[in-house]
């Protein structure tokens, strides 16, 4: 261990702490995390406490809004477990149901499909082998997303090209509040192409992430990007979450 | 229903608990009457035997003192007269105090009664200033637990006066006496901090704490970081150390001298605390020594009262199901089913009990539902049976052969191990959250193949089971990710199919051993699971955790089906019995329980670890229970009578592994000492002598044979053993994280 002359005063009283509380042995990291655990939570105590100040129009922060601070912190971060009263009283409601009898030869035991994890929440869309039929359009969907704006390909006449859009939006970006728009072309409606959507199934993802993707209608269906295709969702009905 | 006395105060439990200390006073009495010339009128009122007219008379005075306090003068006048008590009665119990009884000369039956009567009024003649919000400790205490009983700065005066009276008693009393200073010492120092005392507070601790037990100071470390009210909220260890009472067995002659000294003083305050706080379970007969009680306390919660180990449990085994086993090879066994009696060399079940009769130790076999056998199931246990007979039979000249698997590079990041029943099988849980599977035979892993090359096998063919096995990602080991935190418990089930993992995230995973993938999350701790276990015919498991109370699941169900809630604080240990119906608990309140799996009672409660449990083994045969713990003593238990029967001494750090072999002949127990030591389990089991009176006052007397029964110690370089597991010919495979400093 360092020489307590070069050892700074913060961490000198860290480890008289931890003298204090009996621990001998401990890596020396250990110092290092509890000076920033207290930093950190001593400054958002007293940023909490100048905000409940000035609400309260007080001109400087005293005790109560300091204890109004740790209170509203303990309630959030710290929280334990519940109490013994509790916990006896909900274990003698759960303990008075029998337990239930065991159905025979029913193959693997798991809870209901929906409370296991065995469903995939995602699905593949499937090889696009139909052709549009109005020859050599290639339309793309227009795509605002927020500040991102796609570029649309033009149609050439006769000249795949083939464009990810998405490529911008390279991972799952989290929508949530984002509204988008997917404006397609109207000449695309008369091609039989339809956009498959992504079924997501939100409980099994969690969070608002959504898997955004690009359908890129292509009149050459050996691009190889066809199977790294992804498909724009129809953002309209999902604004709220 | 658990076993210590719970919840808040309320006005009934208050008086319901009261009386049983009173019965023990008047049971006595009523043997000595004879003697007893009631003098003074009250006391008339109330006759020796009257326990709960006793209770009521309280009642009557408390109420009555309560009107008072708060001027309700006319309601008194009504209840007083309706209660037909005379003013001078009631008076007279107020004023008496505790010096009433002086007068009578009775020794101590007249004494004690006035003082029961007395007691709730005792406080209102202090001759020493009194804040008057408390000096009501009869209707304060019904209301409240956290009334102050008394001025704080004499509380040091009480305390030194008690310490006083406990030196200058027989030496045959003295140690049972000196059990009440812990617990005296903990109310009164958080009564002074939860009361706003801090300064007293401190200055109490101080003069104090250095008399307490050493295997306390853990506790006291604690208590000493905590002055203020706040510092009380949060702690809920703490919070319910304080509205549970503390049990002390203290025979009665012990007692009596300590209710006579309490009541000849003026001050009560002790006394007040301990009927509050404490539970004294009296009992007739020797006192204790002070190695017996040295040996059963240290929990939290002081000791088990007698009745609460007294229900009936069946430690028994569940009888074997009755399968042919073929001596002669499979193929001849294909021929021979159609029971052709001609070469049929068939052998019944010589394992399972001869005898038809149900073994009266032993549970119902429908008495909780348990999976039935399916063919590979049977197959596992012919597999089983077959090995056993090549089992080598260990013993104290015939000691087992250790094998240790060394993790390297884990960087003291393994967290938790389990072998598979026939060892073929084994799985690390790690603290960055992956759980790793790893083949110990030569035998590589596979999982199923995938859905698409599934289709592409023909389904007729015989080796079906081998065809749907993917050889091309066969490997040694396999990394299952899932958790968010680092993993405290696996369990193998015992069909090999599934494992489970339980983890600081609060959830417990099953995963499948077939495809490599988790099936389920269960949520339902929301603090980190320290310990979880597959019960040993597969389908139900048990987890136990931070928040305080263990949770028994099945597969198919994705909440608990039974929550075992008791424990003072974090459950870090769950075992199932070899039957299944019970499951003990070790936790960090140093105290092991064993609940029942039926109906979620606690059945027992076996204290006497100084430190928190952290790993149980049963007996294969289920009589008896191993715990191991933080300070390093493996404590042997008698399920059936509830009693220590055995210590082992010889760790000097936790022991982290325990486990017996497989016919119960030798219990290994491995600790973070970088050791494995063999005792002789036959031998310490053999010795226990449990006649009439030990059984039912719970005394023991334990040999301090650690010495003889040890067999064997081992030391690996630096590599503390997490994990310990007797193979099924009796090879005992040891597991640990290699530790480099």
């Amino acid at each position: 261990m360092a020489s307590p002359k070069t050892v700074p005063k913060d961490a000198q009283v860290m480890m008289q702490i931890l003298k204090d509380m009996g621990i001998t042995e401990y890596e020396p990291r250990v110092i290092n995390q509890m000076l920033e655990f207290t930093y950190r939570y001593v400054t958002t105590i007293i940023e909490d406490a100048k905000i409940y100040s000035t609400h309260a129009k007080k001109s400087n922060v005293d005790a109560d809004d300091v204890r109004l601070a740790i209170q509203c912190r303990v309630d959030q971060s710290f929280t334990s477990p519940p109490p013994r009263d509790f916990l006896l009283d909900i274990a003698r409601q759960k303990n008075q149901t029998p337990l239930p009898l065991i159905k025979p030869y029913t193959g693997p035991r798991l809870p209901p499909d929906r409370y296991c994890l065995t469903t995939p929440n995602y699905r593949l869309k499937s090889l696009q082998k139909k052709v549009s039929s109005s020859a050599g359009r290639i339309t793309v969907p227009r795509l605002s997303v927020g500040a991102v704006s796609s570029r649309p390909s033009t149609p050439t006449l006769g000249t795949p090209s083939v464009q990810t859009v998405g490529t911008k939006v390279g991972t799952p970006v989290s929508l949530s509040g984002q509204r988008f728009t997917v404006q397609i072309p109207s000449s695309q409606a008369a091609s039989v192409k339809s956009v498959q959507n992504v079924l997501i199934n939100p409980s099994l993802i969690g969070s608002k992430n959504i898997l955004i993707t690009t359908n890129m209608v292509s009149q050459n269906s050996s691009s190889d990007s066809s199977s790294l295709k992804r498909k724009h969702e129809d953002e309209d009905d999902y604004d709220a979450l | 229903m658990a076993a210590v006395q719970d919840g808040p105060m309320e006005l009934d439990a208050e008086k319901e608990t009261k009386p049983e200390i009173l019965s023990d006073g008047t049971s006595n009495l009523s043997g000595n009457t004879a003697s007893g010339t009631l003098s003074s009128s009250p006391l008339t009122a109330a006759p020796a035997g009257g326990a709960p007219k006793m209770e009521n008379q309280q009642t009557l005075i408390a109420v009555l003192q309560f009107l008072k306090r708060n001027k309700l003068t006319d309601s008194v006048e009504i209840l007083r007269r309706e209660a037909g008590l005379g003013e001078d009665q009631e008076d007279s119990q107020a004023t008496d105090g505790s010096g009433g009884g002086k007068g009578d000369g009775d020794g101590g039956d007249a004494h004690s009664l006035l003082s029961r009567v007395s007691i709730t009024s005792a406080a209102a003649p202090q001759n020493m200033p009194v804040k008057r919000a408390d000096d009501q400790p009869d209707v304060s205490v019904v209301l409240s637990a956290y009334s102050q009983q008394g001025d704080p700065s004499l509380y040091q005066v009480y305390y030194s006066g008690l310490k006083n009276f406990i030196e200058s008693v027989l030496d045959c009393h003295r140690a049972e006496l000196s059990q009440l200073f812990y617990p005296l010492f903990v109310h009164m120092y958080l009564e002074l901090v939860y009361n706003n005392h801090e300064n007293e507070a401190k200055a109490f601790f101080e003069k104090f704490s250095g008399d307490q037990e050493c295997y306390y100071q853990d506790d006291l470390r604690i208590l000493c970081g905590l002055t203020k009210r706040e510092h009380l909220k949060g702690n809920e260890v703490l919070l319910d150390f304080r509205t549970s009472r503390f049990v002390l067995r203290i025979s009665r002659d012990s007692y009596q001298l300590l209710k006579r000294h309490l009541q000849e003083r003026h001050n009560n305050q002790i006394w007040n605390i301990i009927q509050e706080h404490l539970y004294i379970d009296i009992f007739d007969g020797m006192p204790r020594s002070k190695s017996q009680i040295d040996s059963m306390s240290g929990s939290l919660a002081g000791e088990a009262k007698r009745e609460v180990n007294k229900a009936k449990v069946f430690y028994g085994l569940l009888k074997e199901p009755e399968i042919e086993v073929p001596l002669d090879d499979e193929d001849d066994e294909a021929e021979n089913e159609e029971g052709k009696p001609k070469k049929k060399k068939t052998k019944k079940d010589s394992l399972g009990s001869k005898s038809k009769k149900q073994d009266p130790n032993a549970p119902q076999q429908n008495r909780i539902p348990l999976p039935e056998l399916k063919d590979s199931d049977k197959l596992d246990k012919i597999m089983y049976m077959k090995e056993s007979t090549k089992r080598i039979r260990l013993g104290p000249e015939n000691l087992p052969s250790i094998c240790f698997y060394t993790f390297l590079n884990a960087y003291q990041g393994l967290t938790a191990v389990d072998f598979t029943d026939d060892s073929s099988l084994l799985a690390g849980g790690f603290a960055d959250s992956t759980v790793r599977v790893w083949s110990v035979t030569p035998k590589k892993l596979r999982k199923v193949k995938s859905a698409a090359d599934l289709n592409n096998i023909d389904k007729e063919s015989d080796d079906v089971l081998e065809r749907i096995m993917d050889e091309k990602t066969a490997s040694e080991s396999k990394i299952l990710y899932g958790h968010s935190g680092p993993v405290y418990g696996v369990s193998f089930s015992p069909d090999r199919n599934y494992l489970l993992s339980s983890s600081e995230d609060g959830t417990v995973r099953l995963w499948s051993l077939l495809t490599f993938t988790c099936l389920v999350g269960y949520k339902g701790h929301n603090y980190p699971v320290w310990d979880t276990q597959f019960s040993p015919f597969g389908y139900y498991f048990v987890s136990g955790g931070h928040d305080r109370v263990a949770r028994l699941w099945a597969t198919d169900h994705y909440q608990p089906l039974r929550i075992f809630a008791g424990h003072l604080a974090d459950v870090t240990c769950t075992r199932f019995h070899p039957n299944s119906n019970y499951v003990a608990t070790g936790s960090t309140d140093r105290t092991v329980r064993l609940w029942d799996v039926l109906n979620g009672n606690c059945v027992r409660i076996l204290t006497g670890h100084k430190g928190p449990v952290h790993s149980l083994a049963f007996s294969p045969n289920g009589k008896f229970l191993a715990s191991g713990s933080t300070d390093g003593r493996v404590l042997l238990w008698d399920i059936g009578h509830g009693l220590m029967i055995g210590e082992l001494k010889g760790h000097t750090d936790t022991i982290y592994a325990l486990k017996f072999s497989r016919d119960g002949e030798i219990l290994a127990s491995g600790s973070m000492d970088n050791t494995v030591r063999l005792w002789d389990s036959m031998k310490a089991f053999d010795e226990v002598e449990t006649d009439d009176f030990t059984a039912t006052t719970g005394h023991i007397h334990l040999p301090d044979n650690s010495q003889e029964l040890l067999l064997g110690m081992y030391h690996s370089k630096s590599t503390p053993v997490t994990h310990l597991h007797f193979t099924r010919r009796n090879l005992l495979l040891a597991a640990g994280g290699y530790n480099s400093q």
